[in-house]
């Protein structure tokens, strides 16, 4: 590689980052900025944005409205990815094809859609807009990641882990609890995280199926609405450290438990 | 067979879609022998295996193990325990409890857990890693610890798919004796799968060489070294001459076949073959005699050496017979034979005994 060519490939990686960094640098430093306005020059600076997330009653709210989305959601696509999962790899029969199809699909369909389509079908089943349509919109969404996931893991299952299982005297349903389970759980972790994030994340399913009660995104885009000002700021910058936080912990956590086992 | 037979196998047949693994398999296993399948890939060694594992169904045939009909059960309903190619212990268990898996699936409770434990893990010379977990352990442990947990629930039958395979050769050696003395030690009967003939040699109280799904010859090390039945038994098992040439007939209870002109007398453990017809005879390297004068033994042939390689404890000769169509043989033998034969031809002998009349 020639100088020329090696400084004008650093400069188009450094000219991304910027791309995509800048953005939130501006967030976060708008959020100290001690002023009603965003913008620049900031004078000076205060906490005080921050502070007040901890003293609004309504973020702190509509987060605990978000995380407990966030849990319900993601335990039910875990329970019934894991099981798809279970079902689908390394077997042979009829339709498989099919299931795995449909199984995956909800991943791919724009997210404007399927919350239309979510819209229209929960007032078709008489569901009332709410907690229950959000964490149901939110469960069929993400199961296709859990099912990917678990299937990975499970097809580098050695056969012979389960058949030793068999042969020292467990039936079927135990060496699955004993033996298949706990090696699945590095991936069970990994898709839960991914899970819990993308639930946290959506807005376009919350907003369309939600009641009165607003989740943390819907709530910063009502913010929006009526004007910009560092509050949003800090409470996005909150947001944004805790799931950059929770996502590499659980990037690191699952990769040393793979490595474990 | 025997009465007192742990495993009768009768008329075993199984197949994958349209290959035939196994083909009429009919055999018994005594209790407390050390029995092994030797042979090829897709011999049928495995299947034979996993059949008495209960990982597959045999197409047709029967499996009785201590009188009971076993052919259907799955193999968490058979008091037989296996140590896999792999040895397939649980990564997220220590040896301790991987060990008591089986045993509190027999549910025992949990101080007979411990007293079993701790025996076959100082059977087995265990005691120091029972808090390990598998991946912290080497390949010979692993493989001891692979046993233990099989040992364990005290099976009726003990498979062995290949166990030594990644082992390196050195520790191979030492593990081949390990396992012959346990299993004298705890006069369990061990059903042993391997490619390995040597191995087969070293560990078996009885071999039997598979081939193509059937069986091609049942015996033990030295029968099947010193009198193959077959062709293909002579040529898996260690090294061999092989004469070709044809079959006069018998004399007394010996097979009398034409090599090249010369008359040759040999025995023939897989049955005599019709007069007249091409044959192939096994004699082992080492069975040859070098005289100077011509030999008392059954078969004797003028040779000249045209070749020796040097290999430490013994000596490879290579011999050209010229009144025998220059066919050639070889030959093992001590190194001081060796070196003092020189140019001048020599008479070569070898007994009846020492000669199988293979079956093709």
């Amino acid at each position: 590689m020639t100088r020329g060519n090696r400084i004008l490939l650093s400069c188009t990686y450094w000219a991304f980052v910027a791309y995509v960094f800048v953005p939130l640098v501006l967030m976060v430093l708008m959020g100290f900025k001690d002023s009603k306005f965003i913008g620049f020059p900031i004078r000076s600076y205060t906490l005080e944005w921050y502070m007040g997330i901890f003293e609004n009653a309504e973020v702190i709210s509509a987060f605990a409205y978000s995380v407990a989305i966030a849990v319900l959601s993601t335990l039910i696509s875990v329970f019934v990815g894991t099981w798809i999962a279970v079902l689908l790899e390394g077997r042979k029969f009829w339709g498989r094809a099919a299931i795995f199809g449909l199984t995956v699909l909800p991943a791919l369909i724009p997210g404007i859609i399927s919350a239309i389509a979510f819209r229209i079908y929960a007032r078709y089943l008489g569901i009332e807009p709410g907690m229950g349509a959000i964490v149901w919109s939110h469960a069929v969404h993400n199961v296709p990641f859990v099912v990917l996931v678990v299937m990975a893991r499970l097809s580098t299952l050695p056969k012979s882990q389960i058949e030793a299982a068999r042969d020292l005297g467990a039936d079927p349903l135990i060496a699955f609890l004993r033996i298949t389970l706990p090696y699945l759980i590095p991936a069970i972790m990994g898709a839960s995280i991914f899970c819990l994030l993308l639930s946290f994340d959506d807005f376009v399913r919350s907003f369309f199926l939600g009641g009165y009660e607003p989740t943390l995104p819907v709530l910063i885009f009502a913010k929006l609405k009526s004007g910009m000002s560092p509050e949003i700021n800090a409470i996005a910058t909150a947001a944004l450290v805790l799931t950059a936080v929770v996502g590499v912990w659980a990037e690191r956590f699952t990769r040393r438990m793979n490595k474990e086992s | 067979m025997t009465s007192d037979a742990l495993v009768r196998i009768q008329n075993v047949s199984k197949q994958f879609g349209d290959t035939v693994a196994l083909n009429d398999l009919t055999l018994d296993i005594a209790r407390g022998e050390f029995v092994t399948f030797l042979g090829p890939s897709g011999c049928g060694k495995s299947t034979t295996l996993r059949i008495l594992g209960g990982f597959e169904q045999p197409s047709s045939g029967r499996v009785i193990l201590d009188g009971k009909d076993v052919t259907r059960l799955p193999p968490e309903k058979r008091q037989v325990n296996m140590v896999f190619q792999d040895y397939a212990l649980f990564p997220h268990m220590t040896v301790k409890q991987n060990i008591a898996f089986g045993l509190e699936l027999k549910g025992m409770s949990k101080t007979e857990i411990r007293r079993r434990q701790d025996e076959i893990m100082s059977f087995l010379e265990l005691d120091a890693y029972g808090d390990r977990y598998p991946a912290q352990l080497s390949g010979g442990q692993r493989q001891r610890v692979a046993l233990a947990r099989a040992l364990a629930p005290d099976p009726a039958l003990l498979l062995l798919d290949e166990p030594l395979g990644a082992l390196d050769a050195k520790l191979r050696g030492q593990v081949q004796q390990e396992l012959k003395s346990i299993q004298r030690r705890t006069n369990k009967t061990f059903f042993f799968v391997t490619h390995d003939q040597e191995e087969a040699l070293t560990m078996s109280d009885r071999i039997v060489v598979m081939n193509k799904g059937k069986v091609e010859q049942d015996g033990t090390p030295e029968e099947l070294y010193f009198h193959p039945a077959s062709r293909f038994v002579a040529e898996f098992i260690g090294e061999t001459n092989l004469l070709t040439g044809e079959l006069r007939g018998t004399e007394g209870g010996a097979v009398v076949m034409d090599w090249f002109g010369q008359t040759l007398r040999g025995h023939a453990p897989g049955g005599v073959p019709q007069a007249g017809t091409p044959i192939t005879a096994s004699v082992r390297l080492e069975r040859l005699g070098f005289h100077i004068e011509r030999p008392a033994t059954a078969n004797a042939v003028q040779g000249r050496v045209v070749g020796k390689t040097f290999l430490g404890s013994r000596m490879a000769l290579d011999l050209l017979v010229e009144e025998a169509q220059g066919a050639t043989l070889k030959a093992y033998v001590d190194a001081d034979t060796g070196q003092s034969v020189g140019e001048a031809p020599v008479w070569i002998g070898w007994e009846e005994s020492s000669m199988a009349v293979l079956r093709d």
